[in-house]
C-alpha cells in the first residue's frame, strides 16, 4: 500500500443547520481499495462528493498529494465517479458516453475512439458500442459507467453504491470485475456502500460511519473481530452483544456478571477496565460451538434451539438461553446435521474466553441516543 | 473558509434574463400605468403630474359605476353559469370514463384555446343572429325567432366560449384526484349519489372548483370582445370603457383609472377566493 | 339500479352537449368559409373558394401574415430563451426570494390582457418604442415566456440531477456541461416551447392591437374586419389561422411526448 493520497483534516459539512459530516480525519492511501460503510444518512456519500468537489467542505482541509484542493472545481479534479443512478447520458450511445470525458479534455477524435474502444473491449461490451443506453441490461450499463469513468486513466475511482440496483448474482460477478480491475490498474478505489458483504468482499480497509462521524477505520478483520464500539459491533456481522458488569479481574482474565451468568473473557495488561465497570461483551456468531452435552470450557451455557435460516451453505441458528436472551450461532450447514436440531431441543453453547471481545459501555449520552 | 460562489457569473447568466425583461416590460408598465392615473391631460397632451383629478372625475360619474356594476355582475353571472354548467360534465369525466378517454377529452378541451377567440366569437355572432342558424334550427321546431344578439345572454354565451373548457378541465383534474375510497365509503354508509356529491365530492374537490371559478371570473371580467360584439356594447363594460377611452383620444389617464380599479378588484377577489379555497372552515 | 343507468346516460348526453357547444363555432366557421352566401345562414348556399380567393388576393392579408410570422418567430425565440434560463435557475439553484422570483416569472398570464395592453401602450410610448413591430415582439415575449418556462421546467423535472454533476465530474466545466448535457436533454421541450409560444403569439390580438400602431397582425386584422359588417372573409382567415396554430401545437405535443418514454438512464 502506498503513501497517503487524500488527506481529510477536520473536514466537516453542514447544509444550513443540518450537520451532514462532523469534523473528521481520514487518510486514503494510494492504490488501496477503501470502503466507506454505514447506514443511510450517515454522511458517507457526502464525504465521497467532497472528494469529487461536488460539495464544498464547510470546515477543514482536503489535500491531494499534499496540495489543498478545497477550492478546485469538480472539472479541475481527476476524480471520476460511478454513480448510484449510473447517470449515463440517455441522449448519447454507449461509445459516446465512454468518450465523454476524453472529449471534454480535448482529446482528438481518432484517439478518443481508439481509447474508448480499448475500454469497451476490456469490459467486454465492445459489441454494444453503438447501442442506445435504453437498450442495455443493468449489468451492461454498469460496465458502461465503469468504462466512462476509467477511460481517462485517473489515479482514483470513486464509487457511490454502484451495485445497489443489481440483483444478487450479478452483484457477485461485478465484485469480481471490480477487484480484478483495481488490482490490475493499481489505482485507488473509494467505494461507498451500505452493504457489508460488498465492503468485506472487496476492501483493503473499511471506514465505518454513523450520524456524520467516523466510528472506526480498519482492515475488514479488525472491524470484524475488534470493533471499537458497540455501534460497529452491532452494525457489522452477526455479533452477539451481551451487557454485563465486571466482577473480578485477575491475571488477564475478566469475569463478568450477565443475565446469562458469569462470562469469562481475556483482558490485556493495558485495558483500563476494572471491577464494577459496565461492559458490552461481543461474541462473534461463528465462534460459538454447539454440543449436545455440557463441556468443560471457559463459557458454557444451556440453551434451547428455536429456529434457523440459511444464506447459501451458511446456517444461522437461533437459541434461547434460560435467561430468555437470544443468541445467534453461524455454522456451515453440514456441521449442523449431526446436531439433529428440532424446535425446543436443549443443547449447550460454549466458547473460549479469547473469543469474547470486551467493550467498555458508552453511556447513552455518548451514543447519541 | 471563503464562500465558493461569491460572484458566480454562470448562475447570474441564467437568473438575470427574466428579471431584466419582466422588470422592464412587465412590472415597469404596470407601475407606470398606476402613476399615469394621476397624470393630467392638457391641450390633448399628457402631462406628468400627481393629481387626483382623474380619479375624482371617474368616480363621480354615474356611467363609470354603471359599468363597474355591470362588469362585476356579468362576470359573476358567467362564473356561476360556468361552474354550474361544467360540474356535471366534469363529474362525468372524473368518475364515469376511463383514464384514456379523460386524457383525450382534456386534449380536445384545450384545442379551442388554439383557435382564434375572435373567429369563435364571429361564429357565435352568425349563430345567434336574428336570421342566424340558432333561430333557423328553432324555426324547424316551430319556435322563435328570438332576439339573442346584443343581449346579456349573448355576452354570457361569449364568456362561456372563452371559459367553459378551462373550467371543465380544472374541475375534472381536481375531482379525478379525489381518493376513490372516500366515495365508496360514502356509498357504503348508504349515501345516495346526490348526498355523496354534496358531502364528499364537493368538499374534496373544493380547491379545483374555486380555482376554476376564479379563472372564469378573471377571464370574463377582463374580456372585451364578447360584451362588445355579442352584447352590443351598450351599456359598456369596464373593458369597453378602457378601449374606447384609449383608442379615441388622449384620455389615457382616465383609462388607467379604470384599469387600476379593475386590477385592485381582481386582486381582492383572487385573494379572498384563494384564502377561502385553502381554509378548512369559513365562519 | 335502473335509475343509475338513466343518470349515466343523461350525463353522457350532457357531456356530448358540452363538446357540441365548444366545437360548433369552430365547425361553423370552417363550413361557412366555403359557403357562397354573403350572410351565413341555413340552408347552406353553394360551395365556393371565393372567400379564400379574396383573402389570398388582398395584399393587406399578406402584409399581416408577414408581420404575424415575424412577431411569432422572434418573440417565441426570445420567450423560449428567457423561459429556459428561468426553468434552469429554478431547477438548479436555491436562493433567497426565489418565491418572488418565480412569481415574477409566471405572473403575466394572470393579468387581464386589456390591462397589460394599456399599461404597455403607455410605457412603450413613454420610452419611445411604441407603434412598431418591435413593440409587439417585446410585449408578446413578456406574455409567452411563462409558457416556455413551464414546458421546459417539466422536462427538466425528468432529468436525473446526477447527470449534470456527472458531466462536471468527467471534466466538463459548467458551460460545457450545459452545452453537452442540459441542452441536448431538454431539446425536445425547447422545440415544444418554441411551437407553443409561437401559437400563443400568433393568436394574441389585444396587446397587439394596442401597441402595434399601423403594423397589423392577422388577429388584429380580423378584429378590424369584425368591427365592420358581417364578412365571411373572417371564416377563411380564421380557418387558416386555426390550421397554422393546430399544426404548431400538434408538433409541440408530439415532440414533447416522443422522448419522454426513453429518458431515464
Amino acid at each position: 500500500m502506498g503513501a497517503a493520497q487524500f488527506v481529510l483534516e477536520n473536514v466537516a459539512k453542514r447544509f444550513g443547520n443540518q450537520v451532514a459530516v462532523n469534523p473528521m480525519n481520514l487518510e486514503i492511501r494510494s492504490g488501496e481499495f477503501l470502503a466507506i460503510m454505514g447506514p443511510s444518512g450517515c454522511g458517507k456519500t457526502t464525504t465521497l462528493r467532497m472528494l469529487a468537489g461536488l460539495e464544498a467542505p464547510s470546515e477543514g482541509e482536503i489535500r491531494l498529494n499534499g496540495v489543498r484542493i478545497n477550492e478546485f472545481k469538480p472539472h479541475e479534479r481527476e476524480t471520476p465517479m460511478v454513480w448510484q443512478s449510473l447517470a449515463l447520458f440517455p441522449f448519447l450511445n454507449v461509445r459516446e458516453n465512454v468518450e465523454f470525458g476524453l472529449k471534454m479534455r480535448g482529446v482528438p477524435k481518432a484517439e478518443r475512439a481508439e481509447r474508448a474502444h480499448r475500454w469497451l473491449q476490456r469490459l467486454e461490451i465492445d459489441q454494444f458500442a453503438e447501442r442506445d443506453i435504453g437498450n442495455l441490461s443493468g449489468g451492461q450499463r454498469q460496465r458502461v459507467a465503469l468504462a466512462r469513468a476509467l477511460v481517462t486513466e485517473p489515479p482514483v475511482l470513486l464509487l457511490d453504491e454502484p451495485l445497489s440496483a443489481l440483483d444478487a448474482n450479478l452483484v457477485v460477478r461485478m465484485q469480481t470485475v471490480l477487484i480484478r480491475l483495481q488490482k490490475e490498474l493499481g489505482i485507488t478505489f473509494v467505494y461507498v456502500t451500505h452493504s457489508q458483504s460488498e465492503a468485506f468482499a472487496m476492501a483493503d480497509r473499511i471506514v465505518i460511519m454513523n450520524e456524520g462521524s467516523v466510528e472506526q477505520v480498519g482492515t475488514p478483520r479488525e472491524i470484524y473481530r475488534a470493533p471499537t464500539n458497540r455501534f460497529v459491533a452491532e452494525f457489522v456481522g452477526t455479533n452477539n452483544i451481551i451487557e454485563g458488569t465486571v466482577s473480578s479481574r485477575k491475571a488477564g482474565m475478566l469475569e463478568c456478571d450477565t443475565a446469562l451468568g458469569c462470562i469469562r473473557t481475556l483482558c490485556g495488561e493495558n485495558n483500563p477496565i476494572h471491577p464494577g465497570n459496565r461492559v458490552d461483551l461481543v461474541i462473534g456468531a461463528d465462534l460459538i460451538e454447539v454440543s449436545a452435552e455440557p463441556i468443560w470450557s471457559d463459557n458454557c451455557f444451556p440453551a434451547a434451539f428455536i429456529g434457523e435460516e440459511f444464506v447459501g451453505s451458511v446456517a444461522t441458528l437461533h437459541f434461547e438461553t434460560e435467561s430468555g436472551d437470544e443468541i445467534r450461532v453461524q455454522k456451515q450447514q453440514r456441521e449442523t446435521e449431526s446436531l439433529e436440531l428440532a424446535h425446543g431441543k436443549p443443547l449447550y453453547l460454549h466458547w473460549d474466553a479469547d473469543t469474547v471481545y470486551c467493550l467498555a459501555s458508552r453511556t447513552s449520552d455518548e451514543r447519541g441516543e | 473558509m471563503k464562500p465558493r460562489h461569491n460572484m458566480d457569473i454562470y448562475a447570474l447568466t441564467w437568473r438575470l434574463p427574466v428579471l431584466v425583461w419582466q422588470t422592464l416590460f412587465f412590472i415597469a408598465p404596470l407601475v407606470f400605468m398606476i402613476a399615469m392615473s394621476f397624470f393630467l391631460v392638457k391641450n390633448y397632451r399628457m402631462v406628468e403630474a400627481f393629481e387626483l383629478v382623474n380619479w375624482m372625475k371617474m368616480f363621480s360619474r354615474d356611467y363609470f359605476w354603471d359599468s363597474y356594476v355591470l362588469s362585476l355582475g356579468l362576470a359573476a353571472l358567467a362564473t356561476i353559469c360556468a361552474t354550474a354548467l361544467a360540474f356535471p360534465a366534469s363529474y362525468a369525466l372524473a368518475f364515469m370514463v376511463s383514464d384514456n378517454i379523460r386524457r383525450w377529452a382534456i386534449f380536445f378541451l384545450i384545442i379551442p384555446y388554439f383557435t382564434s377567440y375572435l373567429v369563435r366569437i364571429f361564429s357565435w355572432y352568425v349563430l345567434l343572429a336574428e336570421a342566424g342558424i340558432a333561430n333557423g334550427v328553432l324555426g324547424y321546431l316551430g319556435l322563435g325567432p328570438f332576439t339573442m344578439l346584443n343581449t346579456a345572454f349573448a355576452t354570457i354565451v361569449g364568456y362561456m366560449a372563452l371559459t367553459l373548457p378551462l373550467v371543465v378541465i380544472l374541475q375534472t383534474l381536481s375531482m379525478a384526484n379525489i381518493d376513490r375510497s372516500l366515495i365508496e365509503a360514502a356509498h357504503n354508509l348508504g349515501a345516495g349519489r346526490l348526498r355523496t356529491i354534496v358531502s364528499v365530492v364537493v368538499p374534496a374537490g373544493k380547491v379545483g372548483l374555486i380555482v376554476g371559478a376564479l379563472f372564469c371570473f378573471i377571464l370574463s371580467f377582463g374580456d372585451f370582445v364578447s360584451p362588445y360584439y355579442l352584447g352590443g356594447s351598450k351599456p359598456p363594460t369596464l373593458t369597453i370603457l378602457i378601449t374606447d377611452t384609449t383608442k379615441s383620444g388622449q384620455q389615457w389617464p382616465r383609462a388607467a383609472v379604470v384599469a387600476v380599479t379593475m386590477m385592485a378588484t381582481l386582486m381582492v377577489i383572487a385573494y379572498s377566493a384563494i384564502r377561502y379555497a385553502y381554509n378548512r372552515r369559513q365562519p | 339500479m335502473r335509475r343509475d343507468r338513466l343518470v349515466t346516460w343523461l350525463l353522457r348526453i350532457y357531456l356530448a352537449l358540452i363538446f357540441l357547444f365548444v366545437f360548433v363555432p369552430i365547425a361553423t366557421s370552417m363550413v361557412f368559409s366555403f359557403n357562397s352566401d354573403r350572410f351565413p345562414s341555413l340552408p347552406l348556399g353553394g360551395f365556393t373558394w371565393h372567400w379564400y380567393d379574396m383573402v389570398y388576393k388582398d395584399p393587406d392579408t399578406w402584409e399581416a401574415i408577414r408581420t404575424s410570422l415575424l412577431v411569432a418567430l422572434t418573440s417565441s425565440v426570445l420567450a423560449t430563451f428567457i423561459g429556459f434560463c428561468t426553468a434552469y435557475t429554478d431547477f438548479r439553484y436555491r436562493f433567497r426570494f426565489k418565491g418572488a422570483y418565480l412569481a415574477l416569472a409566471l405572473l403575466p398570464p394572470t393579468i387581464p390582457l386589456i390591462i397589460l395592453a394599456l399599461a404597455m401602450l403607455a410605457w412603450f410610448s413613454k420610452i419611445g418604442i411604441s407603434g412598431r413591430v418591435g413593440s409587439i415582439i417585446v410585449a408578446h415575449t413578456v406574455l409567452c415566456a411563462p409558457f416556455a418556462m413551464a414546458v421546459i421546467r417539466l422536462r427538466l423535472q425528468q432529468m436525473d440531477r446526477d447527470l449534470e454533476s456527472a458531466a462536471w465530474n468527467l471534466g466538463a466545466n459548467e458551460l460545457a456541461a450545459m452545452r453537452h448535457v442540459v441542452i441536448p436533454f431538454t431539446l425536445p421541450s425547447i422545440i415544444s416551447a418554441l411551437c407553443l409560444t409561437m401559437a400563443v403569439s400568433f393568436d394574441e390580438f389585444m396587446i397587439a392591437w394596442f401597441v402595434s400602431g399601423l403594423n397589423k397582425t392577422v388577429p388584429v386584422m380580423i378584429l378590424e374586419i369584425l368591427q365592420g359588417n358581417v364578412d365571411p372573409r373572417i371564416n377563411a382567415i380564421g380557418s387558416f389561422v386555426f390550421a397554422v396554430t393546430v399544426t404548431l401545437v400538434v408538433v409541440a405535443q408530439l415532440l414533447f411526448s416522443a422522448k419522454t418514454t426513453t429518458t431515464r438512464s
